[in-house]
């Protein structure tokens, strides 16, 4: 049977449920957006289980929205989170604010299709002020050197050898600038790096626009800066691994894994080449014998087992065997452990790495011959592997031949954990230190809840770094490019207003309201991070950015200067105050840009809807509710 | 023991029509499905309730499709608008709020349903003698020779559905590439009998609209990275239709009697790679299968340089055997003959986002195509999809019939005032043929028109009034912001955008009565340039399905329910 939920005869008294509904699910999320995050315990009310949470979206995992307009909300997040891994609340919080500008709207008896038309006005200003306030790496090179000093550059050059290097930098770059015939006086630190005479000339004018990795890390890192030193370390040791062309710097988050060690202090948190993977101790006897030596590896996509079959595969139901002489199901296990085992020791194979799942058996026997039995392996990890030892991943372990084995593989005893009292006690690092390789970033911590707050941590800093190489350009952090779309949504806005009243037609009256409420809603986002910050009350947060409003200049707040006034505060710093001073914040192009059209997009289908078809038997009592 | 349930006599149900209780269920399906009628529709969310994916949409197959009903009523008219979906994808929506405005009119105007029944017949065949008119003055014929009309048609479907949230912009590219994909899917030379090929649809989420793109061949998802040397075209490809998994499920259900210690999983598998051989001699460089392939037997092809696709579904079947020529082969106990073998020219790796896809490009003449929809969410995506499949069916119509019907709810106000005008005028000689009263056939031409105007007024979410102009019968709305003394001014022009506004016209308030006119064409030199156009076949149709089924609605008597 079929409820229709009509909400038809609310949207006349201009009450948007919907919306309403938005709002209250965002507003929920006020206190956890910005750098500084608080852990929150979510507990479920019948199994008394809690989960200590710390990032939007895993308090909205975690809340599990049933209505049909929350789970739309939680698809939207879920969607951004897996390709941007930050900017769910920001996501999150706009979607609350704008739902609120759009409720306004309609209360003012605006019509949904004026206010949409208003509104794709208004993300179109936002976005393209994204775009002409983007600063290039190139810029941030600049910058970067004009203000920089030895100290934060980590680098021991005294002040004269800097301005020497920068004299030197600048002579290289007057050659360049007649072949290039652009006169672009860029300098970066690469310069100062003794690998810099050893760059061909022609490579310079790329080279000198790019600010190092470091840099962007530290304006990107956004109140998480043990996690983004361990990201920094994991592009550098990529990009070292994989002989990366450095005029041309990216980040390949396919190929950074993590694993999470509980027990370990968090200051054991390292990147290391290849994987990391727990033993047992019968595991891990094979692995000190076969450490530190180039090994043959095969990779087994199925489960290591004699009844393990690929997926598709039905097995048939109604055999029957003729004459009941049949072999007894262990001693066909037997018989094909016994061959997979011969196989795998003619080959010559001492690691094999599985997808699926080994049986305590197969473990066993294989320990016995030396050989080390790895299950459970991520397949991405097991593509890497495949590419960078030439290995074919095969199903069953019964086809492994000559040419599906690969080599020159690795095993080194990460860290012996049996003080820690672990049923797996020793971590073996795998790799091999090749080209095409992959690292894993270990995540420890003694406190076992903590683990996902601080992976969810690591992936945000490390996709930051990703799509920061891949925009080439960041924009002004600390609420800067807020302030700036928020200028000039009041510009158009203003400006619509006096086209009104100049021509007289009440057709646009709309667009100036709808513009001046969408400024609003960020306003109110920019207050909401200072206040989640401690420093700032609801009131001071407001004055402070309406004083930013008034005495505007856009330059500063490309520049970075947003706030600076208030930078002792350390407004959007979770660092400390000295460090604040001297580091600019920047955010993310695409994931700023991505969040808002996912919000509004989000606002305008919520707006847009004024009936729920709820399917399936159950009965419900809630009013509006009418049988079909 | 058995217990015996006593079985409940079933339930029957006089002239269910005047039920409060069916009356107020039509009601809620009417404003329900009118809500969601046209491009600035409301939308519905379609969900469980217990988790499951929430479906946001105003088209007619997944409205209907969710609201499965109890009431036999319900359930006829739900099934007879969804039949008329499957044949025509398109005015759905149409055809269920002119059927559910036909029934409300016939219950308020109180008239015998035998007179309702006789008089609705009449005049859809009056409306439908003059739709077939060769100077009806709502049609519009197309032009081949330019591809303006065809993508003004695409427009309309496609900016029908508000779910897609698209840009103008973004809806000229859909519509651009909705009439490249379909010219691509004509045949260029014609046998005896014209048959389209298909446009395949790939959608890829998280990029923008105008991303979307045609490409003439075949694309298909590719399970993994894969690499293969520079290939000599034309490459062979063969094609299955049955698993090549290695189990025994194709021979069906029944108990299987074997001998001890045969091994039928091995002895499949030497039969599959005995079959890998014969292709592997056979110079096969493509080898494809609907369903599952063993991997042992996709390991063997692979090593020698085969490229194997698995599990491409039933849906790409026949797309590919059109663009190959190959034949399904559906066994593995028999050698293959070289004729099922197909060709392709030859193949390339295209990236999209995520997607990574193998383009097979036709040997030889060919009309498969693969679109490409892109757009930043899931909820969106799905919408485009399914408008555009829409497009593709409307389009393929127009080859048919090659005209349009006006859209923005002008082709109804303008039937309307026909009828009108045309019932008025020969009352006489229809009443003598339908035996009523001339009160009678008037106040149920009325109703069938007043039903035609609502349709149109439909169209309406915001508020705003609908009009119609007393010279060519066109739709108008009127915003709710707008002040009657700005009306000149700010007035856009008709629904479908032939009529002007600056034309000094008199115009009528559509739920008001006006004199009845006879509607005049457009006179003018260049054909019409209307900037909405309707599907005139599935319109034509939807027309003659909201009016039978209301008919037969209105001629059920009893309602017998069985209630166990």
């Amino acid at each position: 049977s079929v409820w229709v939920m009509l909400e038809s005869v609310i949207i006349n008294s201009r009450q948007h449920v919907g919306l309403q509904k938005v709002s209250a699910l965002a507003g929920r999320f006020r206190s956890s957006i910005g750098p500084i995050k608080n852990y929150k315990f979510i507990q479920d009310e019948v199994s008394r289980e809690s989960v200590l949470v710390c990032s939007c979206f895993r308090i909205i995992e975690n809340l599990e929205p049933t209505c049909a307009v929350g789970q739309l909300v939680y698809e939207t997040v879920q969607a951004h989170h897996k390709g941007y891994r930050s900017g769910s609340g920001c996501l999150l919080f706009l979607a609350g604010a704008w739902s609120r500008t759009a409720l306004d709207c309609l209360q003012r008896g605006i019509a949904v299709t004026h206010i949409i038309k208003a509104m794709s006005e208004g993300i179109d200003i936002c976005l393209d002020v994204c775009k002409k306030s983007s600063v290039l790496f190139k810029d941030i090179a600049v910058m970067h050197k004009r203000t920089a000093t030895p100290r934060d550059l980590g680098l021991q050059l005294s002040e004269e050898a800097i301005t020497d290097a920068s004299q030197e930098a600048a002579n290289v770059h007057d050659k360049c600038l007649n072949m290039s015939g652009q006169r672009r006086v860029k300098l970066s630190r690469h310069f100062y790096e003794a690998k810099s005479e050893m760059l061909s000339s022609a490579l310079l004018p790329d080279l000198l626009e790019l600010p190092d990795v470091a840099v962007l890390a530290d304006s990107l890192s956004h109140g998480c800066e043990d996690a983004m030193k361990l990201a920094v370390e994991a592009v550098q040791m990529l990009s070292k691994m994989n002989q990366q062309d450095i005029s041309d710097p990216s980040f390949d988050i396919s190929k950074v894994q993590t694993c999470v060690l509980p027990g370990l202090p968090e200051d054991c948190a390292c990147v290391v080449e290849g994987c990391v993977f727990l033993l047992s101790d019968e595991q891990a006897r094979v692995a000190h014998r076969i450490k530190q030596q180039p090994l043959k590896v095969a990779l087994v996509t199925g489960d290591l087992s004699q009844t393990y079959r690929h997926l598709g595969f039905k097995s048939l139901s109604g055999v029957g065997v003729c004459e009941h002489l049949d072999l007894s199901a262990s001693s066909k296990e037997d018989e094909w452990l016994e061959k997979v085992v011969n196989r795998l020791l003619n080959l010559k194979v001492n690691l094999i790495l599985t997808a699926g799942l080994a049986s305590q058996k197969v473990i066993q026997h294989c320990c016995r011959h030396h050989i080390l039995v790895v299950e459970k392996v991520n397949s991405s990890v097991l593509r890497i592997i495949a590419s960078s030892t030439g290995a074919v991943p095969v199903s069953y372990a019964t086809q492994l031949a000559e040419p599906c084995v690969g080599n020159g593989i690795n095993v080194e005893i990460w860290r012996d954990l049996s003080s820690y009292e672990r049923e797996s006690s020793t971590a073996v690092n795998i790799s091999n230190g090749r080209n095409g390789g992959l690292v894993t970033a270990v995540i420890t911590s003694c406190i076992h809840g903590k683990l996902q707050a601080l992976e969810d941590q690591f992936w945000a800093c490390a996709y930051r770094l990703h799509h920061a190489l891949k925009d080439r350009a960041l924009l002004p952090g600390a609420g800067g490019t807020e302030v700036l779309c928020v200028h000039q949504l009041q510009k158009q806005a203003e400006y619509h207003r006096v086209e009104d009243s100049k021509t007289g037609s009440a057709a646009n009256l709309y667009r100036g309201l709808v513009l001046q409420l969408m400024a609003d809603g960020l306003i109110d986002y920019i207050s909401a991070v200072m206040v989640s910050t401690g420093r700032f009350s609801a009131a001071e947060a407001r004055t402070i950015v309406s004083k930013q409003l008034q005495d505007f200049h856009k330059d500063e707040i490309i520049a970075g200067r947003f706030l600076e006034s208030r930078r002792e505060d350390a407004v959007f710093s979770a660092g400390k105050p000295d460090e604040a001073l001297t580091v600019k914040i920047y955010d993310n192009l695409s994931v700023k840009q991505e969040a808002w059209r996912k919000a509004l997009d989000l606002v305008f289908l919520v707006l847009q809807t004024d009936a729920e078809i709820i399917t399936g038997t159950g009965q419900r009592a809630e009013e509006n509710l009418m049988r079909l | 023991m058995s217990r015996l349930v006593k079985k409940s006599p079933s339930v029957c149900t006089d002239l269910p029509l005047s039920s409060s209780d069916v009356c107020n269920k039509l009601h809620l399906m009417k404003e329900f499905l009118r809500s969601s009628y046209g491009p600035t529709a409301r939308l519905k969310q379609v969900h469980n309730n217990i988790g499951g994916s929430v479906v946001t949409s105003s088209t007619s197959s997944v409205l209907l499709q969710a609201i499965a009903s109890s009431q036999p009523i319900i359930s006829l008219i739900r099934s007879s608008i969804l039949n008329h979906v499957s044949r025509f994808s398109d005015c759905g929506l149409f055809a269920a709020v002119f059927c559910l405005c036909l029934l409300e009119q016939a219950g308020q105007c109180g008239l015998r349903k035998n007179v309702m029944i006789k008089v609705n017949k009449h005049l859809l065949a009056l409306c439908t003698g003059y739709l077939q008119q060769e100077d009806c003055g709502c049609k519009v014929k197309l032009d081949f020779c330019s591809s303006q009309s065809l993508i003004t048609l695409a427009r309309s479907v496609i900016s029908s559905k508000p779910t897609c949230v698209l840009t103008e912009p973004e809806s000229d590219h859909i519509s651009r590439l909705a009439v490249q994909a379909f010219l691509l899917t004509v045949p260029c030379n014609i046998p005896d009998t014209v048959r389209l090929g298909r446009t395949v649809t790939i959608t890829i989420e998280g990029h923008s609209v105008l991303k979307s793109a045609v490409f003439p061949g075949l694309l298909l998802s590719m399970p993994e990275s894969l690499c293969f040397d520079s290939l000599c075209s034309p490459l062979h490809v063969v094609l299955f239709s049955i698993s090549l998994a290695g189990d025994l499920s194709e021979i069906g259900d029944g108990r299987i009697e074997m001998h001890q210690g045969v091994d039928v999983d091995s002895q499949i598998l030497d039969q599959l790679l005995e079959l890998g051989k014969q292709v592997l001699k056979d110079g096969v460089k493509l080898f494809l299968c609907q369903k599952v392939i063993h991997p042992v037997l996709q390991h063997y092809l692979r090593c020698n340089g085969v490229i194997v696709i698995e599990r491409l579904g039933v849906s790409l079947m026949e797309p590919l055997i059109q663009l190959t020529g190959a034949q399904p082969v559906a066994t593995l106990h028999a050698t293959i003959p070289s004729t099922v073998y197909g060709k392709v020219h030859n193949v390339c790796i295209r990236q999209f986002g995520c997607k990574t896809l193998l383009h097979l490009h036709p040997a030889g003449e060919s009309a498969i195509c693969s679109m490409i929809l892109c757009h930043r969410n899931e909820t969106m995506l799905n919408e485009l999809k399914l408008v555009c499949q829409t497009t593709e069916h409307v389009l393929g119509l127009t080859l048919r019939e090659p005209f349009a019907l006006l859209g923005g709810g002008c082709t109804e106000t303008h039937l309307a005032a026909y009828v009108r005008h045309k019932s008025k005028n020969e009352v006489s000689e229809s009443t003598s043929v339908l035996g009523c009263s001339q009160t009678e056939y008037l106040l149920a031409a009325d109703a069938f028109c007043r039903s035609l105007e609502l349709v149109a007024t439909s169209l309406e979410h915001d508020g705003g009034t609908s009009l119609i102009d007393l010279t060519h019968a066109h739709h108008w709305t009127l915003p709710s912001d707008v002040t009657e003394e700005h009306l000149e001014g700010v007035m856009a022009p008709c629904g479908c955008g032939v009529v002007e506004s600056c034309q000094n016209k008199t115009r009528s308030y559509l739920d008001t009565k006006y004199a009845g006119f006879s509607p005049a064409p457009l006179l003018t030199a260049s054909p019409l340039q209307a900037t909405v156009l309707d599907s005139f076949t599935a319109k034509v149709n939807a027309l003659g399905v909201a009016v039978e089924t209301a008919n037969l609605v209105l001629d059920v008597r009893y309602v017998i329910q069985d209630v166990n």
